[in-house]
């Protein structure tokens, strides 16, 4: 059986992939900030979940 | 050595969660375990006046002398032991075991290879991509990403947006955070949404990452890609 994306995690996927367009764009820059899985994870945590979730609070 | 694999491996992994019961943590740790003691001496660090690097970066990596055995199964057995006995999880045990035996199989894919059945030094290497660790990371990034490495790792990315269910969060809600106690504990401090993001970062990093260096490699620097078995072969590749 072939499972289909929700139009939902459609958008969720659109946002981690922006998220990684702007890591891609930070990455060639710069690229030490591609060396840890650290630095990766706090930057997820900080663009995916803490500046969506204080744009929600001010909104 | 391998970039990205290490990343996606354990969501490739994690899709068999039917057949295996895994804890995604320890399979993670696992994956990045081997290199955790040696990357650094590899490519070298600057420590205040001190320079730190090994002298034979393939031998300290992968050989004996050295801390090759952390790429063999029987270190991933022994760690796998201490969590399954000294701490008394048997799923971090085991799941830290396959974690661990996947790098070090996929490492076995370049010129170096892996003493896979230490203590028997044996390497095993399929001979697939270029070892360059010693050229510094900049070098092995550029060369990694410009041959056969490169490709597999992106065999894993292909793997794991097959499997994409595993990266949902209704997935990781009813399979991942159930079949390990460390997820409960952690939701005591941290929301459910910081640990489903926490959860995709790997696969996020891998990926992600492979497309930077992708593109650092040849479309800013305009390294040549040589996808020829043991390339590229415009990097001085170790051998073991």
């Amino acid at each position: 059986m072939i499972y289909r994306p929700s139009h939902r995690q459609l958008a969720v996927a659109s946002g981690y992939a922006a998220a990684g367009a702007l890591y891609v764009l930070i990455g060639v820059t710069y690229v030490d900030f591609l060396f840890s899985f650290f630095v990766a994870l706090a930057y997820l945590l900080v663009v995916v979940w803490l500046v969506p979730a204080g744009v929600r609070r001010i909104i | 050595m391998s970039w990205a694999a290490h990343d996606l491996e354990p969501y490739a992994i994690q899709a068999h969660h039917s057949r295996l019961k895994i804890a995604f943590v320890p399979l993670l740790l696992g994956s990045y375990a081997p290199d955790l003691m040696t990357k650094w001496y590899v490519y070298g660090i600057h420590l205040g006046p001190w320079d730190l690097k090994a002298d034979n970066a393939a031998q300290f990596h992968r050989g004996w002398p050295g801390l090759g055995f952390t790429h063999s199964f029987l270190y991933g057995a022994v760690i796998g032991l201490i969590f399954w006995k000294g701490l008394g999880s048997k799923n971090w045990g085991i799941s830290f075991m396959i974690g661990q035996w996947a790098h070090a199989l996929t490492d076995a894919g370049d010129t170096v290879g892996t003493m896979l059945f230490f203590p028997w030094t044996y390497h095993v290497s399929f001979g697939a991509w270029a070892y360059a660790g010693q050229t510094g990371r900049l070098t092995d990034a550029a060369a990694y990403f410009s041959g056969l490495g490169g490709m597999w790792d992106l065999v894993w990315i292909v793997i794991g947006l097959y499997s994409w269910q595993v990266l949902t969060r209704s997935y990781f809600e009813t399979h991942v955070f159930t079949a390990d106690g460390f997820w409960p504990k952690v939701n005591r401090f941290v929301p459910m949404t910081a640990l489903l993001v926490a959860y995709r970062a790997a696969f996020f990093y891998g990926t992600s990452r492979w497309i930077a260096w992708t593109v650092w490699a040849h479309v800013i620097h305009h390294f040549p890609y040589d996808l020829s078995w043991g390339g590229p072969h415009w990097v001085p590749a170790e051998h073991s």
